[in-house]
């Protein structure tokens, strides 16, 4: 592969980076942590003149949170500092648990949440979490910032309804109410650093007598993007989870996903492993929410 | 036995230090002025015949300096072994047909590497496509394609052993089992990528710099291609970042730099990439394995059957040997009276298959060791207990190979057994949790000389100086094993000087003594180091005399070599500094350096090695039923491997031998597509990485081997065998599936087990 050739730009503001993306919509690169660019530059899978870093733009690497705003991650923030933030533990157990196995510890020094989503791997670690959790994505241009909730984010694999000129600022990610409970869970074949072959992720809240006030359940890996499981989210929803709801709940994320055949897993592991992944994750989640107040 | 305390010290590697530091220097990171960059031409097809290649256009791009195609070159074959002329069936660059899609079809020198790149991209060839062939049982059915059209119907060579009568042994079996296993490839996947740098020399000289282990090979090889004499190539080896048997043998890109740089009187570099390595790359060979047993009723074995067709891809490489060695590894652990073996190399239009760490044995235990506990189960005999009964002992001779000199076998069963808390575990029974076993034995280097040298396949030069110090020259190359450590320990205890005061010369053909056949067989520690002792003792012949004049003394006292002196064991206040001692003998001399050659070739040891290896290793894994994941808890392992001469080296062996028998069982495969490797980078390619590493105990059973030096025997190879059985039988007893196919994937499991259609 021939060596790739591209200008380097190091924006001190957003503004600046605004321009600069702007300028070079058609051939330009925005850099995060690199850690899914560097790869496809190097492999010569993009024609890339310009490549735009935000490392240097000051407090895009916040993390943030209110009771009642929720959770803000900046798209400077990196998955490892996700992954140790004490109230993304405390209130989003799911999305810290994503942020530290995925990859390696390497790759979580220097990748981050914002640079995953914006990548849109089908198999993306944060996606489901965020998908489970309502998370929305700030989006700013020249002139305009606009929010998407995650759910009408992705449109295929490496696709978003990104424009060109825009830069992910942030993610918002709502507040859990009381009585909730959340979980990811993920698996692949080389146990610990690998690719998910199927992700699964969790979020019940419950009323106080413990039934099932709201569901929520996101996959990766097992279709064109990351997504939700309506029909097992309604199946749940009023009821209170005994074994033959989880195995039906389960069974409907099992519908909901259109997995492929490929060098990671047959298509055929990856539905029944939705099947299991997901009757752990409610599991886990319902007890965890039965057991907090907080 | 008594030896010097530098041996059994756990030496940290002498070069570790610039290696973790990013110091070391390996062939990629050197620069020659004027250097070009080399590219290699593959076959996208698995099989076909070149119609036509036009190299006109690539010729003409600026800044490409030389372009070639077999055509271009002197089109002799070779292979590595050259006893049987007839087996050596590679080209550095095809001619008329290409075997597999990598096969190299031509090469490209340019000012960068970029514009080689181009370059290959201008280069047109037609192909007239030939039927392709992905298995064994294709290749060997009635009426396939050959490809090699000299081949016995794609058999490529055969072996056979027999001794007993089988038939006999057979009818008076209790028990009789009959299996067949399937194991498949994987990638050595050495840290460093291979690289060559050929420099020419004056007189149509080349000097090649290239990540070999077997630095002899590829110098004869190289020179024999070329057509020139074998001593104007000069090889040297740099540092190199592991070879696991995947860098053996001459290749096409030393061949390709090398003639560039003849030929353009520039040095030609060539660095691969890993998606090249993955895609194109020596694996280790699939077998199928077929195997049939009979046991008495009370565990004893009888007699074995068995016939294995190793899947070779689309060349022999080291695969000859590897087909021997299956045959022997057959029955290297077990005492039995009747055996045959029918071991088959199948030509396939797939990457070739060549050595890898075990050399045919990996396969060979995972269907043996299997097939034991299989037979254990069915006699209601412990799987432990059963290898006891049948175990190799010191002094049991294995018919028309080899008398074992020592065996720690026993021992380390019984070893294995007490660490690993088997018999509480086994009787506890924690469900999904099982405890498996797994053995081996290994070869320390080969007899057999196949590579057919006229030199001793180990040598060593010695020089002593009258600073005290030394300088060792040996053509035996470390390739990340440590045996440029070892050396100097074996040399440092015989002389009886610190380790530090020994300089190494170890990597150049022009320069160290003729010969060494390179780092594989587990070979190095016995075989050079026996060279390096007998080198020694002519020192030691040269200095003792100046003692003896000295202190006026009469030749029957024994004089001892410690602690950078030497002295009269009886008498130890008449002795003198090692340093003084040379001096006085260089005067005596006349000037006369001190120099000695030491070498080792095995003789009167039969046909397959000197010495033999042997350990048994215990896995403790848990299975999660639902997923199909396995985790390997825990591992314990005990081991023969003689005296160890470097106790943290041989840890280190384990270690990585564990990773290896790791990805092999459970997660390493090459998924592919009529003859083409989907999955080339790391992201697919699934290898354990350090965070997947169980824990793992170790304990030593030393023997004493009368053929070692200082009594050691091997250490690299045999620890990557015992892993396989090992886990699969930790599987069988935590699921109640036996698997007898690789690797164990959490798909093949949950098939396996009922929970997946
Ligand atoms: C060895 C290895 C292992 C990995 N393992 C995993 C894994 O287990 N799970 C997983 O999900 N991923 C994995 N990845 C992929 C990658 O590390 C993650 O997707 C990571 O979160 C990407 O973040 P980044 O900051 O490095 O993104 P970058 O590479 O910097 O950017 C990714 C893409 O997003 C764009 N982008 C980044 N930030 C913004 C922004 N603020 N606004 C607009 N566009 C932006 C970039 O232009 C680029 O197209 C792995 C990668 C490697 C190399």
């Amino acid at each position: 592969m021939p060596t790739p050739r591209f200008t380097f730009h190091q924006p001190q503001n957003l503004e600046q980076a605004l321009d600069l993306v702007g300028m070079y919509r058609t051939n330009g690169k925005i850099l995060a942590g690199g850690t899914d660019l560097v790869p496809k530059l190097r492999a010569g899978l993009m024609d890339v003149h310009h490549v735009v870093s935000l490392n240097r733009v000051p407090g895009l690497n916040r993390i943030t949170f209110h009771e009642d705003d929720g959770l803000v991650i900046g798209a400077g923030a990196r998955l490892a500092d996700v992954a140790l933030n004490p109230e993304v533990m405390k209130h989003y157990p799911g999305l810290a648990h994503a942020c530290s196995v995925m990859a390696t510890t390497q790759i979580r020094n220097m990748g981050t949440v914002a640079g995953n989503i914006v990548n849109s791997a089908p198999s993306a670690d944060t996606a489901a979490p965020l998908l489970a959790y309502k998370a929305a994505v700030i989006l700013v241009e020249r002139g305009g910032r606009r929010h998407v909730p995650l759910t009408e984010f992705f449109s295929g694999p490496g696709l978003n309804v990104m424009e060109p000129m825009e830069i992910m600022e942030a993610i918002r990610v709502p507040s859990p109410p009381r009585r909730s409970g959340s979980a990811y869970l993920r698996l692949s074949a080389r146990s610990k650093v690998d690719i998910a072959a199927v992700g699964v992720a969790g979020f019940l809240a419950l009323d106080m007598d413990g039934v099932i006030i709201e569901a929520r359940l996101a996959l990766a890996a097992v279709a064109p993007t990351p997504l939700r499981c309506p029909e097992a989210e309604a199946m749940l929803a009023g009821q209170k989870p005994d074994p033959q709801l989880l195995t039906r709940a389960a069974a409907a994320c099992v519908r909901a996903c259109r997995p492929i055949d490929d060098v990671r897993a047959t298509a055929a592991y990856r539905r029944k492993m939705v099947q299991v992944l997901a009757g752990r994750v409610i599991e886990q989640c319902y007890q965890t929410a039965e057991r907090g107040d907080a | 036995m008594n030896h010097p305390s530098i041996i059994g010290a756990s030496i940290p590697r002498l070069d570790g230090r610039a290696k973790v530091t990013g110091r070391a220097i390996y062939t990629d990171d050197i620069k020659a002025p004027g250097m070009l960059f080399g590219a290699l031409l593959r076959s996208p097809i698995p099989h076909g015949r070149i119609k036509r290649i036009d190299v006109s256009k690539a010729r003409a791009l600026a800044g490409v300096k030389d372009v070639i195609v077999g055509a271009d070159t002197p089109q002799i074959k070779y292979g590595n072994w050259r006893l049987v002329p007839a087996s050596q069936d590679e080209l550095p660059l095809a001619v008329d047909k290409v075997r597999f899609v990598g096969d190299e079809v031509a090469a490209v020198a340019a000012v960068s590497s970029d514009i080689a790149q181009r370059a290959l991209e201008l280069i047109e060839v037609e192909y007239e496509e030939l039927p392709a062939i992905y298995s064994v049982e294709e290749a060997t059915a009635e009426g396939a394609p050959l490809i090699h059209e000299e081949s016995q119907g794609n058999v490529s060579l055969v072996r056979k052993i027999e001794y007993g009568d089988l038939e006999e042994w057979f009818a008076k079996a209790d028990l009789i089992l009959e299996d067949e296993f399937k194991v498949h490839a994987v990638s050595h996947a050495y840290l460093e990528p291979c690289s060559s740098l050929a420099v020419p020399d004056e007189g149509g000289r080349v000097t090649l710099y290239t990540s070999t282990q077997t630095p002899y090979i590829v110098q004869c090889l190289l020179a024999h291609t070329l057509g020139i004499p074998e001593n104007y190539v000069r090889v040297m080896k740099t540092q190199v970042g592991g070879g696991f048997g995947g860098k053996m043998e001459l290749r096409p890109w030393e061949f390709s730099a090398s003639f560039m740089a003849l030929r353009t009187g520039l040095p030609v570099k060539f660095t691969l990439n890993r998606a090249e390595e993955l895609s194109y790359g020596r694996r280790r060979h699939p077998m199928s394995i077929y195997s049939k047993v009979g046991f008495s009723k009370d565990g004893k074995l009888l007699a074995k059957d068995f016939q294995v067709m190793l899947d070779g891809g689309a060349y022999n490489a080291m695969g000859p040997t590897a087909t021997f060695l299956c045959g022997t590894f057959g029955n290297m652990l077990y005492n039995f009276p009747a055996y045959r073996y029918y071991g088959r190399h199948v030509y396939t239009n797939k990457p070739p298959a060549s050595a890898m760490r075990g050399f045919g044995a990996p396969q060979a235990a995972f269907a043996n060791e299997t097939q034991l506990n299989l037979a254990a189960e069915k006699l209601g005999i412990d799987p432990i207990e059963i290898r006891l009964i049948n175990a190799m002992q010191t002094g049991d001779v294995i018919p028309d190979v080899a008398t074992v000199s020592s065996c720690g076998f026993k021992e380390c069963l019984e070893k294995v057994r007490e660490i690993s808390g088997w018999d509480a575990k086994r009787q506890a029974k924690t469900p999904n949790k099982g405890l498996g076993v797994g053995c081996f034995s290994f070869i320390s280097g080969g007899v057999f000389n196949w590579f057919d040298t006229k030199y001793n396949f180990s040598a060593a030069e010695v020089k002593v100086f009258d600073d005290g110090t030394a300088q060792l020259a040996s053509m035996a190359c470390d390739i990340g094993q440590g045996t440029d450590t070892v050396l100097r320990q074996i040399l440092a205890a015989e002389l009886g000087i610190s380790i530090e005061k020994i300089r190494l010369i170890a990597m150049d053909t022009a320069a160290t003594p003729k010969a060494d056949l390179g780092s594989w067989g587990s070979r190095v520690t016995l075989m050079n180091g026996n060279a390096v002792i007998q080198a020694a003792r002519k020192i030691k012949d040269m200095l003792v005399p100046v003692l003896f004049s000295q202190f006026d003394l009469n030749q029957i006292h024994d004089v001892a070599f410690e602690g950078d002196e030497v002295f009269v064991k009886a008498n130890p206040k008449k002795r003198m500094s090692f340093a003084e001692c040379v001096y006085k003998a260089l005067r005596g001399r006349r000037g006369e350096p001190l120099s000695a050659y030491g070498y080792y070739t095995p003789r009167d040891k039969g046909l397959v090695s000197p010495a033999f290896s042997f350990g048994a290793q215990v896995a403790e894994v848990s299975v999660d039923e639902d997923t199909g994941l396995v985790t390997v808890d825990q591992m314990y392992t005990a081991h023969d491997c003689g005296v160890a001469i470097n106790k943290m080296a041989v840890e280190g062996q384990l270690e990585g031998a564990i990773q290896m028998g790791l990805g092999y069982t459970l997660s390493e495969q090459f998924v592919m597509r009529e003859g083409h490797t989907l999955n080339n980078t790391f992201l697919d390619y699934k290898m354990p990485t350090a965070e997947d590493m169980p824990p793992s105990v170790y304990a030593e059973v030393e023997t004493y081997e009368p053929e070692g030096p200082f009594g050691a025997k091997e250490a690299g190879e045999g620890l990557a065998i015992p892993t396989a059985p090992a886990i699969a039988h930790g599987v069988f007893e935590a699921t109640g599936f036996r698997c007898r196919k690789l690797p164990i994937t959490p798909e093949r499991l949950l098939r396996g087990m009922g929970k997946l259609r």
